[in-house]
């Protein structure tokens, strides 16, 4: 059975393989030799600059706020993604009903709605709440509350509030996704083991914390995950909702706008480069982190 | 069939919880859409199937509504959740139809009259369509290239011993790891440089929609292997053993038998690739330049309209624009929803 | 589990793994070097003659790119390229208008194929500094000494406002030439003036207690500014601060002197606008990006606006029929002021430059050429009512906003102020406009404000890879 087998392995793994190389591998290889010089341009000759990039960088408040940003996303995102994802698809599935088990009247319909956020496309929702939250009559949040004779609150232009703004957006963008997820892999829970802490007596609530909860732990620590990459990525709404691009005043911008606006706005390529390094070292950092965390016993059932 | 006995113990597992959750889930999902069971030949169920009474349509038809206080709340909870979503998606198509003045005197006022023109300002001015097309293009392309290109090189990488397996496996994972911004300015570069080589050059290059491809699948692929990969390990040999007997070569057995058996999760990484990839804001941002403007997908384009609106102060075709963007594809999703959804899930949860 | 603490390890592994295949890779696709594609090719270039003096070579074709905004991109069509056909007709030009010109270009300008000429404007203006430091822009002096388009026998240099050339002048060579000569300062409506019995304040005394009236009337908000672009304000700041202290004020920004911000003149302009910050501003001034100002004041909502006088013709088609845009310079400080009343800050702006390496830079040479003649700037004037630094070609029918500009700009003579760190250097402009919209809903004070944009000024002073210019 070995005839054409390597033919075979070679012929299904070469493309792949080779585009991966090319547009992913080498930039990444180029970044980190870019990252220790001070690329400004096409032409002018990278001048190589060891490590002086990533010195200015430590002294650079702006990029410690964005990572600061980046930080306080990292840990309230998919905290209250999944808190509020967890309680509707826990409502949706478990939540009515009188003997067994069941979700709320009408579960199928909110399952579809919820979900509408996350075919629309972060850059489009970003362009949408900018809108929403204009500070003039014609915001559809402040419109109201001037119209009412109160102050226009400054969702996007009050450095204090901005950045929830910002998280609010994103956990608006991601809950749908998640209740879906969650749903599925709490309709597999079998109804016995609801029905069996019934007769113990449990409400509702205990019911979700012992039974629903370990069970669902495994999805529940990928969503985790995929969030807190999200956190991590955050661009496009930080870019095409804030003022300033990142502010007003820094207020809420992340690493990768500042990349992002070092690279193409300023053409400081090398220092550029020497932040997503640091990204990168973040990254595997959480993505190290998480593996570790997750090592907790699963429950088979 | 070779099996990859090492990597089954050593994640076996932690793979065996997550084949019991999929398995169940499988299940569920064709109770709940009463597709008939799917099991895969040769498998031993982990556990007794639950009797069919207790099948979720039977509960429901048994069902009587109790209108306890959490009851209550939980409407509640769920009534001010769909308000949230539905709202602004509402109230943008409701500002669409106003004028320049109805928007900015008021927020909730009923436009006199619906002026359709924002429409077709939105439509002319704004390319709104061809930015729509245009993404359509880009990410129906992608994603099945990323599909049968990931998934050609996870069976192989799951299922074949060789030497450099584990490398070439670890370096698509080790992909997922890396953040694309490190890669943008030297991704840019690249992209530029094979622009410029002759005769396929010009339709990979910056500014068209083959070179934007090539870079989705490629970043795409990570995920896609590492996922898929998960997925064909846990399939069985049996049926592809028969095949091999009989003579069939290891290209049939991909395309006739593994592929088939592998749909659940194919589908589900397929709708995940979907959305990332029409999600997908700074790849097109720095590689379709404002030249290309007719090449633009959706989320740049919208981008883009926003800001020039802030210039032309021509906030209503911005928010007939974004209806534009937006409606499609809530229809779109509400039509397919169901199958979405499983599909999605089906695969997915680990 | 076992497995994972293994599985890390092997993460980190295939990472440099990764980096051995680096020479595989590096060899397919590198900027380094490589990424001068387009560029090998040669200028195109044509016989010198009298009527073609800067040699453009017929038949051969230019792209013009254009900023659309305040300005439009009519002037170019209807006005500029026609005029050039004149002369040329027979050379094609490929017209661009675009609102995002880094966006637009820049990917260009990296690949080795920029458009031959650039109208560099707007918030998404390229970075002057960068690309000069790059070569990619053309050396305008060849054109300077070239026959004017109207009579051979004046060289272009002599139709010029002195303060273009100096303005497009980098590291002692002209490389940018700014066409339009604006003006900038307080505008209001006449009209709304006129109705409610309100004076043109003289003195910084007047101009707050013109404010508290206005407050109190009710009838309008007395100021605003574009909150979503600070520049507008803190062009003013410092409009104040070289009135009370000078234009070396000015300078030593602009030449990150060390304790530039720290002078006394730009701390008391700054607390000044601070408090105007704190009490007379339309509500939600903060959100507001420039056109929502401007129509604000367009719809009377607003008593008084900065701007520059590129504004009427911004709002022209939302500006009621007698509004009247009329402007007023800065009111002075105090009597001890270094300017007298009628300073203004007016300089050389909207920057247009030709790409040292496109394919046909003669042609956007000699575009400009045709844009600097009398025909060219007269009727651009008269399109989008701005003055520009062609001497002498001011066109007829002045609108009402135009009139008080030109008016306001004779009246100030030589004293004029400017700075030019806002083209130098786009990251210090940006901390300023971030600091100056903290300073104005109060959350800095004016030490506070100064101190952040000294420890900017100071980085970048130290940073090695930006190049620096001086005046």
């Amino acid at each position: 059975m070995t005839h054409g087998r390597t033919r075979f392995i070679a012929g299904f793994l070469v493309i792949p393989v080779l585009l991966y190389l090319v547009y992913v591998i080498s930039p990444y290889a180029q970044a980190f030799y870019i990252a220790m010089t001070n690329w400004r341009g096409v032409n002018a000759n990278p001048e190589f600059v060891g490590l002086e990039n990533f010195r200015r960088l430590l002294d650079d408040s702006v990029f410690w706020t964005a990572v600061g940003h980046n930080l306080l996303l990292l840990i309230l995102l998919p905290l209250g993604t999944i808190s509020i994802a967890l309680f509707f698809a826990y409502l949706l599935n478990a939540g009515g009903g009188r003997r067994g088990v069941d979700g709320v009247r009408g579960s199928g319909f909110y399952r579809v709605v919820f979900f509408f956020p996350q075919v629309l496309a972060v850059a489009i929702i970003a362009v949408l709440f900018q809108q929403v939250f204009r500070p003039d009559r014609g915001g559809m949040l402040n419109g109201p509350l001037t119209a009412l004779g109160l102050e226009p609150i400054g969702f996007l232009s009050d450095p204090r509030i901005a950045l929830w703004s910002v998280l609010g957006v994103l956990i608006w963008q991601a809950v749908g996704f998640y209740v879906v997820l969650f749903s599925a892999g709490m309709a597999s829970i079998p109804q016995e083991l609801y029905e069996a802490a019934q007769i113990d007596g449990a409400g509702r609530v205990p019911m979700f914390f012992r039974v629903t909860l370990p069970l669902l732990w495994d999805t529940v620590q990928v969503g985790w995950i995929y969030l807190g990459i999200a956190a991590l990525d955050a661009f496009a709404v930080v870019w095409v909702m804030t003022a300033e691009q990142g502010g007003p005043d820094h207020s809420t911008t992340v690493i990768a706008a500042e990349i992002y606006r070092n690279a193409f706005d300023y053409f400081k390529f090398g220092y550029a480069s020497a932040m997503g390094v640091v990204l990168f070292f973040f990254t595997i950092a959480f993505a190290a982190l998480a593996m570790r965390l997750s090592r907790r016993e699963r429950i088979e059932f | 069939m070779d099996k990859v006995s090492d990597r089954t113990t050593r994640r076996g597992a932690r793979r065996g919880a997550h084949r019991a959750s999929r398995q169940g889930l499988r299940r569920a999902f064709d109770r709940a859409f009463r597709r008939p069971a799917h099991r895969p030949e040769g498998q031993v169920p982990r556990r007794p199937e639950p009797s069919p009474r207790l099948s979720r349509t039977a509960v429901r038809r048994e069902r009587k509504v109790r209108l306890g206080p959490l009851s209550h709340l939980s409407h509640a909870a769920l009534v001010i959740w769909t308000i949230l979503v539905v709202v602004p998606l509402a109230w943008t198509f409701l500002a669409s139809f106003k004028s320049e003045d109805e928007i900015f005197s008021g927020a909730w006022t009923m436009p006199a009259a619906p002026r359709f023109d924002n429409w077709a300002r939105a439509w002319d001015q704004a390319h709104v369509g061809q930015y729509f097309l245009n993404s359509v293009i880009v990410v129906a392309f992608s994603t099945f290239g990323t599909m049968l290109l990931g998934s050609m090189a996870a069976y192989v990488l799951a299922r074949y011993r060789f030497r450099g397996n584990r490398a070439i496996y670890l370096l698509f994972v080790s992909g997922l790891a890396f953040p694309v911004y490190l890669a943008l300015t030297p991704l840019f570069f690249v992209v530029q440089n094979i622009g410029n080589i002759p005769v396929i050059g010009p339709f990979l290059g910056l500014n068209t929609h083959g070179g934007l491809i090539l870079v989705y699948i490629a970043y795409s692929l990570p995920f896609t292997v590492f996922f898929l990969a998960a997925f064909f390990r846990t399939l069985p040999t049996a049926v592809a053993e028969a095949a091999f007997v009989d003579g069939a070569s290891h290209t049939r057995v991909f395309f006739q038998i593994m592929l088939p058996m592998a749909r659940p999760g194919i589908v589900s990484v397929t709708i995940f690739n979907v959305l990332g990839q029409w999600n997908q804001y700074q790849l097109p941002l720095v590689l379709l330049s404002g030249e290309a403007r007719d090449k633009w997908v959706l989320t740049q384009g919208i981008a883009s309209i926003s800001t020039s609106a802030g210039y032309d102060a021509d906030w209503s075709a911005l928010f007939a624009a974004l209806s534009m963007a937006i409606l499609p594809m809530l229809i779109i999703y509400s039509v397919f929803q169901r199958q979405i959804q499983a599909g999605l899930t089906a695969g997915a949860v680990k | 589990m076992s497995s994972t603490p293994l599985t890390r390890r092997q993460l980190l592994r295939s990472a440099v793994a990764a980096g051995t295949l680096l020479p595989f890779a590096a060899a397919c696709a590198t900027p380094v070097g490589g990424g001068a594609g387009g560029a090998g090719q040669a200028p195109a270039a044509g016989t010198v003659s009298a009527a073609n003096p800067l040699g453009v070579p017929e038949g051969a074709p230019f792209e013009v790119v254009i900023f659309d905004g305040g300005f439009g991109d009519a002037y170019a069509r209807n006005v500029h390229e026609p005029l050039f056909r004149t002369r040329h007709p027979k050379v094609r030009i490929k017209h661009t208008a675009t609102k995002e010109v880094a966006k637009t270009l820049q990917p260009r300008f990296a690949g080795g194929n920029p458009p031959e000429f650039v109208n560099n404007s707007g918030d998404n203006a390229m970075d002057f500094g960068a690309l000069i430091q790059d070569g990619q822009v053309a050396d305008l002096t060849p054109l300077l000494d070239a026959p004017s388009w109207d009579d051979p026998n004046v060289k272009v240099r002599d139709t010029l406002l002195p303060t273009a050339i100096e303005f497009g002048t980098y590291d002692g060579t002209f490389h940018v030439l700014p066409y339009a000569n604006t003006v900038w300062g307080i505008w209001y409506s006449t009209k709304l003036f006129r109705e409610n019995g309100w004076q043109v304040p003289k003195t910084w005394d007047e101009f707050l207690a013109l404010c508290e009236t206005i407050k109190r009337s009710g009838r309008a908000a007395p100021f605003t500014y574009a909150g979503k672009h600070p520049f507008y304000i803190y062009e003013t700041i410092l409009t104040l601060a070289a009135k009370i202290g000078g234009p070396d004020v000015l300078r030593n920004i602009d030449n990150l002197a060390d304790g530039a911000w720290a002078a006394e003149p730009l701390r008391q302009a700054a607390a000044a606008w601070a408090e105007v910050g704190a009490k007379y501003l339309m509500q939600g001034t903060a959100g507001l990006d420039h056109v929502q100002t401007q129509t604000a004041h367009n719809k009377y909502q607003v008593a008084m606006l900065p701007n520059g006088s590129w504004l009427e013709n911004e709002q022209k088609d939302s500006t009621p029929d007698d509004f009247g845009y009329a402007m007023f310079p800065l009111p002075s400080f105090s009597s001890s002021d270094a300017m007298p009343y009628g300073t203004l800050h007016a300089r050389p702006g909207e920057e247009y430059f030709v790409s040292a390496r496109s394919a046909n830079p003669r042609a956007g040479m000699e575009y400009l050429r045709a844009m600097l003649s009398k025909e060219g700037a007269g009727r651009f004037t008269e399109m989008v009512s701005t003055l520009t630094v062609v001497q002498g070609a001011e066109g007829r029918d002045l609108s009402p906003g135009l009139r008080s500009a030109a008016a306001a700009l004779k009246a100030a003579g030589d004293n004029t102020v400017y700075f030019r760190f806002r083209q130098w250097y786009a990251e210090l402009h940006d901390e300023v406009a971030a600091a100056t919209g903290q300073l104005m809903n109060g959350r800095l004070t004016p030490d506070a404000w100064a101190e952040r944009i000294q420890r900017k000024s100071d980085r970048l002073k130290n940073d090695s890879s930006v190049k620096k210019f001086q005046r």
